[in-house]
């Protein structure tokens, strides 16, 4: 179109400006003795919930305490990878449908959590992401100036299952905590991991009336995030 | 030609709109100033931010060269427009090609500069605006109060009145009943559109990384479900390197909001892709020039498009704390408006802007990438005088007055004379029987103003007596 004529006008508008190089020297970044404690603090200033599971392997009873308190009754997982790794026992309902693609992993149960858990599957679209109430997803760093977590496209998982329900949860282990976002940007080459990564921090807010924040404008209005060893 | 003048004068005698406007300005100041105190090294980060955008302005075209490269890499196509009307010609014509009759957007500053939505609509295809407050202006047929808050104006009732108008929503003064009924709506026009609209905040030349910052979770989605995303990025967005966003993201969302990082901070590297699950199929960045090389060309001025759209010297100017951003009648209002409209548009179609200043400094004190936003005031105001004074009809009556003022400050022996000669004819001029004068001339000056009326006697004159009598 008028790529010519722009560039043109900006390279005659740049020509035979002097200017320095780039500044080399990155401006300090804070760290912390206990990165832990300020990626909760942090989290939880911005209305996220923590659970630390670093100590022990409590982690099935984590996650029924948050169906619980999010009123639901059923899980999606972003992949089986993330399923297989917070070692829950399981079984499958339909092993069959591990070979099929695009789907989406949940148990279901009432009352008293009982293991193994019997496995779902449901198609990962549009429709059914848009009814899901809880989803949950492994963060490949978590950053503790902000109380932030980093979350990426990888293949085989996609951008919708963390943004859509009303309930998002999120793990993470502590080795991938980072201390700012200067390690995270050192550590990432931007584009490698997928082509979306998005920096959540929080449960989705606004304060554009009377500036009165209000939680779960679009995205979940809860967010968990659960610490691992 | 836009005019400030008449629109402050009304926003000055609305007292619900003072209301509204005081309170929330003062909240947003206190989180911005609590916010950079808590950052020791806050001003080495403004120098640091400032610098790289120095050094980004003076090579744009390489870096933008870079930034296309790596997009197109990544499977996205880059579209170099010159103007609204091919920035809106590209998309309505991608969009009637596509047989798309809706758009869901995130808020942009540009998509308002361009006009976007006029533009949409005008081709059949409805743009819905899926940001609260840009949603909540949607709705009034309004435009932008605040870059960074749209509704900044609005009171809760207000707004409240506006969905019960036109989304049938029962009377209600809870914000979060508000919230859930625009999530609601807005959730099935997401799930509905196939194509999506978002602004770019930052796009890193180094990576074809697109960053878009918020809060709500909208650019997130408009971004991910539609068939389509196209991202519009004036030309001036473009960093360098994918390190310095740790800087830059820092110094905008706690100038903005004063939050240490806003929820989602999206780093979009084109369209889906074949292993992922979702995403648009179809990736576009739009690059807009739309006047932003003009100001390039001047070495001086090119400072103001380092500008990062934080809105923070909005809070602070005593001028926007009164008037407003309608008042302004350009698509950026406060300092940053002042500065930008005249250059974006010209001096003879934006004449007052410049002068909607006291050139108190507090713009430049807050701006997190130091632009020195008084001093291209000045330039600017030069500049405005200089076409006045090139017009044949002008009479220099302003360069005549300081002549006099300048000869007659000049000599002890005139200034005694003049202020005999005003103190004789002031009679004339006394307004009322009072302690002001209102001179017809003066008449801008002294309508705000109390010029206090001359002494009977000069201070020589009282002093010449005493020493007498000593």
């Amino acid at each position: 179109m008028s790529r010519a004529v722009v560039l043109e006008k900006i390279r005659r508008a740049c020509a035979a400006s002097a200017t320095a190089g780039l500044p080399d020297e990155m401006p300090e970044f804070p760290s912390y003795e206990d990165a832990a404690s300020k990626f909760r603090d942090e989290l939880e200033a911005t209305g996220g919930i923590f659970f630390d599971a670093r100590s022990s392997d409590e982690l099935p009873e984590i996650l029924s305490q948050i169906l619980e308190r999010t009123g639901t009754t059923e899980f999606y997982w972003e992949s089986e990878e993330v399923f297989q790794k917070s070692a829950i026992p399981y079984r499958l309902r339909d092993p069959e449908a591990f070979s099929r693609q695009h789907l989406v992993f949940s148990y279901h149960f009432k009352g008293k959590v009982e293991f193994p858990l019997v496995l779902n599957f449901k198609p990962y679209d549009r429709a059914t992401l848009a009814a899901v109430p809880v989803s949950v997803s492994r963060a490949p760093y978590g950053i503790a100036e902000t109380g932030t977590i980093v979350h990426s496209v990888t293949p085989g998982t996609g951008r919708l299952l963390s943004v859509l329900p009303e309930a998002h949860v999120v793990l993470l282990s502590e080795k991938d905590l980072l201390m700012n976002s200067v390690e995270f940007l050192d550590r990432t080459q931007l584009g490698e991991l997928g082509s979306a990564l998005t920096l959540v921090t929080g449960p989705s807010r606004t304060a554009d009336i009377e500036k009165t924040l209000v939680l779960g404008v679009h995205g979940p209005r809860q967010w968990y995030v659960v610490l691992t060893s | 030609m836009i005019r400030i003048r008449s629109g402050a004068a009304s926003a000055l005698d609305n007292p619900q709109l003072q209301k509204n406007m005081s309170a929330v300005i003062r909240t947003a100041l206190h989180s911005r100033d609590n916010s950079v105190a808590e950052v020791a090294n806050w001003e080495t980060l403004r120098q640091y931010a400032h610098d790289v955008k120095e050094h980004t302005l003076a090579r744009l075209d390489s870096y933008l060269e870079q930034l296309e490269e790596r997009v197109v890499e990544q499977g996205g196509k880059v579209v170099w427009v010159e103007n609204g009307e091919e920035a809106l010609s590209f998309i309505t014509r991608l969009a009637h090609e596509k047989n798309m009759t809706k758009v869901v957007k995130s808020k942009t500053m540009l998509g308002e500069e361009i006009h976007l939505n006029k533009g949409l609509e005008a081709a059949h295809i409805e743009p819905v605006e899926t940001d609260l407050g840009e949603y909540i202006i949607q709705l009034a047929k309004e435009t932008p109060f605040h870059i960074i808050a749209p509704a900044l104006h609005k009171s809760r009732q207000e707004v409240s009145d506006l969905f019960t108008e036109k989304v049938n929503m029962p009377p209600t003064d809870d914000v979060q009943q508000i919230t859930a009924t625009a999530r609601r709506i807005l959730r099935a026009h997401f799930l509905t559109a196939r194509l999506g609209i978002t602004g770019v905040n930052f796009g890193v030349a180094e990576t074809g990384t697109l960053v878009v910052v918020e809060n709500e979770g909208n650019a997130r989605l408009s971004a991910s479900v539609p068939e389509v995303h196209i991202a519009l990025m004036g030309i001036e967005k473009v960093i360098p390197r994918a390190a310095d966003l740790s800087v830059f993201l820092k110094l905008l969302t706690r100038s903005a909001t004063g939050q240490k990082i806003t929820s989602y901070v999206n780093f979009i590297n084109g369209p889906r892709r074949p292993e992922e699950l979702d995403g648009p199929a179809e990736f576009y960045l739009v690059l807009i020039d739309n006047g932003r090389s003009k100001i390039l060309a001047d070495s001086f001025l090119r400072q103001t498009l380092a500008c990062i759209r934080c809105g923070a010297c909005l809070n602070v100017c005593p001028v926007y704390q009164r008037i407003g951003g309608h008042a302004y009648g350009s698509t950026y209002p406060g300092p940053i408006g002042a500065i930008l409209t005249p250059q974006l548009l010209s001096e003879e179609e934006a004449p007052e802007h410049p002068y909607a200043s006291s050139l108190c400094g507090a713009c430049y004190e807050t701006c997190p990438v130091k632009i020195e936003i008084p001093h291209i005031l000045l330039k600017l105001r030069e500049r405005v005088q200089r076409k006045k004074n090139d017009k044949a009809s002008h009479i220099p009556l302003e360069k005549w007055s300081m002549q006099i003022w300048g000869w007659g400050m000049s000599s002890s022996r005139r200034f005694a004379w003049f202020a005999r000669l005003m103190r004789a004819a002031q009679g004339w001029f006394l307004k009322e029987k009072g302690s002001r004068i209102e001179l017809p001339v003066l008449n801008g000056w002294t309508r705000h103003r109390d010029l206090p009326t001359i002494p009977k006697k000069s201070f020589r004159e009282v002093f010449k007596p005493e020493e007498k009598g000593n």
